[in-house]
């Protein structure tokens, strides 16, 4: 049956204005395009599902589709549920599941994190997982860190969080809890700033991982985990320094898992949409200017969540910052599909013409919102990527110093 | 954080208003839902291409100062001939900067094809579709190849050809069809029919493939001097491959639109946008205005809101250019009509089935296509209680007053109101 709620292919003009700016149609005709992969194809399979075509994996979900729509149709949704519904794309899973295990896999290898680093980054190692994980030789990965962000929290910087009489809860997300600490000292840093105390609650991975790879229940099960957490956290606002885990906990868990987040959702921001409405009420911490020149990259998910105003708003507040806005490209590397053997050309593919932007700004830096955009960058441009919120915590530090 | 210029909707007039606002050093931000009609657009821009009767316009601004005597509500009356024509010679440089010529007829309107052959009347057009070579070529009657990618289904060179035969300005020349099949990248699984007008624009930007598309070329159109393809040969350096397939091949290469994606369409749009960027604009897609605060004749806020909490924009002058019904800038409920972002004063009938005529292609048009916000000379519109907003001007299909389609004048009096907007402002701001 058609669910009434899910048609929004029939809104579809056949403009075909979401192929034009589809980033793997651009690097490979492997794939048909997002209207043909998505609405147009939609109607053949609600009649029939073998009339589905496997191209429907090259689809990244980076939801460039969904922002160019001038109908407001769910594209990437319509291609996600489609996946997943009807294909039983018989891919590679070992890898895929302990790739969307992000918990899991961050987990032990934050125990032995120095050993980890030095295990994947083996060039015999990586010659293994090519031929028997198919994760490209080529590709580099993120180091883990020592233990986890939520322990360093507990045994170090709760105490800190005390004093403030206005709460915040932190949604790390797995990177900042597996590969970047000093992210999520720098959100409090920036949080305390603001006159906002941080705490942390249980959380699970925000499921954007798994729902790309397939496994919608143990999505679910995630999302309800983190719902119920999350609910529990009375009237203190959450943000998040992830854009991706921001879209899912905003729009992916009601929309696409169907499950209800109303107990969250109005209290719940990404980090520069925050920051840019206290900034905007005249809550402004003194900054000293960074003198930095950095280019800034917008995430596809950002810029579906229509953050990207916000993070550039914020970034104009800090003083000296010379920033270059480079025009929207996808990064090519969409979560755990650039890490894949069967996606790489693609994923360095549609990168190209970012990479190629960044070379020509000429910056010191590149800052960007989103964790796998700034892998990508890192592996293939020479600059280190920051995020919004460390380039704030950089123009606050001195004061702070100065004060103690 | 409060911009000088926010402008709802990222189209022709958006955009144009956004440039001039940029260039001046205001702080200015494009936002806009979905991409622009431009990306279904001939490429050309109209200024006024028919009379109230239906004719044809021979020197658009004659026409316009005729309407400026009789319709005191038209877009153009409000913006007035001298600034219309500065509007157009702003964009014409502007999108020339970003390597689009636009050319004109002097003042004259010249005809472009469209993608069913029908020949129409328009302003100004990119070099492959006007220029005095190509005028001349036309004149002289010359034998014209009509040429089309073997299996594309957005484009039927046989419709084109029988249109153009019942037109006089081709009764001299010799028409022919035929196919060119390209070159396409290896280990496709793509069947010919999939490919659309982009895909098809990619494979003439891989340089390597020219010399073998213009041997095609010259295979299918035989000795015929001048060629029409459909509107496909690279999106961003399209200048390049056209004048180096024009030097491989010895022949005239027209272009002529396809079905959506119009190529012509998306090179405006690229220009227009990256000039933008260049005078320092910002542009943010995809991002939904909800609704405004307006407080004592005057705009404080413009609220977005996509799902979760929603956030407040504030700047000191707004641009309402978010289009007519299509683009969601009107809205049509079951016997009213309303603008939702500040449910401003709208010109209108009440009664829905005056709102169009039976006949599709009716001569007199469909009255809704000239429906839209109702603003005063300054192109201030007024809430529903009759106050004017100073600090709120609009501009585009959004305007009451014209019928875009019937009058032909779409293009014109969406770069002329938004220029004219944009002028108001700075001139506002730096008083």
């Amino acid at each position: 049956m058609i669910k009434l709620e899910n048609i929004s292919f029939d809104h579809c003009i056949k403009c075909t204005v979401c192929t034009i700016y589809c980033p793997v149609a651009q690097a490979t005709h492997l794939f048909p395009g997002p209207k043909q992969s998505g609405p147009d194809a939609e109607r053949l399979r609600i009649k029939n599902p073998e009339l589905v075509d496997a191209s429907l994996k090259y689809c990244t979900n980076c939801k460039r589709c969904e922002i160019a729509c001038p109908s407001d149709v769910k594209i990437a949704e319509i291609i996600q549920n489609a996946k997943w519904k009807y294909v039983k794309v018989h891919w590679f899973r070992p890898r895929d599941f302990f790739m969307s295990r992000t918990d899991l896999v961050g987990g032990l290898a934050t125990i032995f994190s120095g050993l980890t680093n030095f295990i994947i980054n083996l060039k015999i190692m990586k010659v293994l997982m090519h031929l028997f994980l198919k994760i490209p030789y080529r590709r580099s990965f993120p180091a883990y860190q020592r233990g986890t962000f939520t322990r360093l929290y507990k045994k170090k910087l709760q105490k800190s969080q005390k004093g403030f009489q206005k709460r915040a809860v932190f949604f790390h997300g797995c990177f900042v809890n597996y590969n970047n600490h000093s992210l999520g000292e720098d959100l409090i840093k920036v949080m305390n700033a603001l006159g906002y105390g941080v705490d942390i609650v249980k959380e699970k991975c925000c499921g954007v991982p798994l729902i790309a790879n397939g496994y919608i229940e143990k999505a679910k099960k995630n999302a309800q985990y983190n719902i119920e957490s999350l609910g529990k956290t009375g009237d203190s606002v959450i943000v998040s320094t992830s854009s991706s885990c921001s879209f899912a906990l905003m729009h992916e868990y009601p929309s696409f898992l169907e499950l209800d987040n109303s107990s969250y959702i109005d209290r719940l921001d990404y980090i520069t949409k925050f920051i840019y409405d206290e900034f905007t009420a005249g809550n402004i911490p003194p900054m000293k200017p960074v003198g930095i020149r950095a280019a800034y990259h917008s995430p596809c998910h950002l810029e579906r969540m229509g953050g990207v105003i916000y993070t550039l708003g914020v970034l104009k507040m800090i003083p000296g910052l010379d920033l270059v806005v480079l025009n929207s490209e996808c990064c090519g590397i969409a979560g755990t599909y650039g890490f894949k053997s069967e996606n790489y050309e693609i994923s360095q593919g549609v990168g190209q013409n970012l990479f190629r932007l960044i070379e020509k700004a000429e910056p010191e830096f590149v800052v960007t919102d989103c964790e796998t955009c700034t892998m990508q960058i890192e592996m293939n441009t020479r600059y280190k990527v920051l995020h919004p919120v460390t380039l704030i915590a950089m123009a606050l530090e001195e004061k702070n110093e100065g004060k103690r | 954080m409060i911009y000088d210029c926010v402008i709802i909707g990222g189209g022709l007039a958006g955009l144009t208003c956004g440039i001039r606002c940029a260039e001046e050093g205001l702080r200015t931000v494009v936002i806009s839902g979905g991409m622009n009609s431009l990306h279904f657009s001939s490429g050309s821009i109209d200024l006024a291409g028919f009379t109230e009767n239906g004719t044809i316009v021979k020197k658009p601004f004659d026409y316009i100062k005729s309407i400026a005597a009789k319709k005191k509500d038209h877009p153009y009356s409000r913006v007035g001939i001298p600034m219309i024509r500065k509007s157009l010679d702003f964009f014409t440089e502007r999108v020339s900067d970003e390597g689009i010529t636009l050319n004109r007829n002097s003042d004259y309107n010249h005809f472009h094809v469209t993608a069913i052959g029908a020949v129409k009347p328009t302003y100004l057009s990119q070099e492959s579709v006007f220029s005095s070579r190509g005028k001349d070529l036309i004149k002289s009657g010359v034998k014209i190849a009509i040429l089309n990618f073997k299996g594309f289904r957005d484009y039927y060179p046989e419709q084109t050809a029988a249109n153009l035969k019942r037109h006089p300005l081709f009764k001299n020349s010799e028409l022919i069809m035929g196919d060119i099949s390209l070159p396409y990248y290896l280990h496709t699984e793509k069947n010919l029919h999939e490919f659309r007008s982009t895909d098809i624009a990619r494979i003439f930007e891989t340089e390597r493939y020219l010399p073998r598309i213009a041997d095609e070329i010259t295979r299918a159109a035989g000795d015929a001097e001048a060629v029409s393809l459909p509107a496909f040969i690279g999106i961003n350096n399209y200048k390049d491959i056209r004048n180096k397939l024009e030097a491989m091949t010895g022949k005239f290469i027209y272009e002529i639109p396809t079905l959506p994606p119009s190529i012509l369409g998306l090179r405006i749009d690229h220009a227009v946008k990256n000039s933008f960027f260049k005078h320092g604009g910002e542009y943010i897609a995809g991002e939904k205005i909800e609704s405004s605060v307006i407080n004592k004749g005057i705009v404080e806020s413009i609220i977005t809101g996509s799902r979760g909490t929603s956030s407040e924009i504030k700047a000191k002058y707004y641009v309402l250019a978010s289009g007519s019904f299509f683009s969601g800038g009107l809205q049509s409920g079951v016997s009213s009509i309303s603008e939702p972002v500040f449910n401003l004063k709208v010109k209108g009938d009440s009664k829905r089935n005056r709102w169009y005529s039976w006949n599709f292609f009716d001569k007199k048009s469909h009255p809704f296509l000239s429906y839209g916000v109702e603003t005063d000379s300054n192109l201030n519109p007024s809430t529903q209680d009759g106050k004017t907003l100073k600090n709120l001007f609009c501009a585009g299909s959004v305007l009451s007053g014209y019928n875009p389609v019937k009058e032909g004048c779409g293009g014109g009096v969406a770069i002329s109101t938004g220029y004219k907007c944009a002028e108001r402002i700075i001139r506002e701001i730096k008083k």
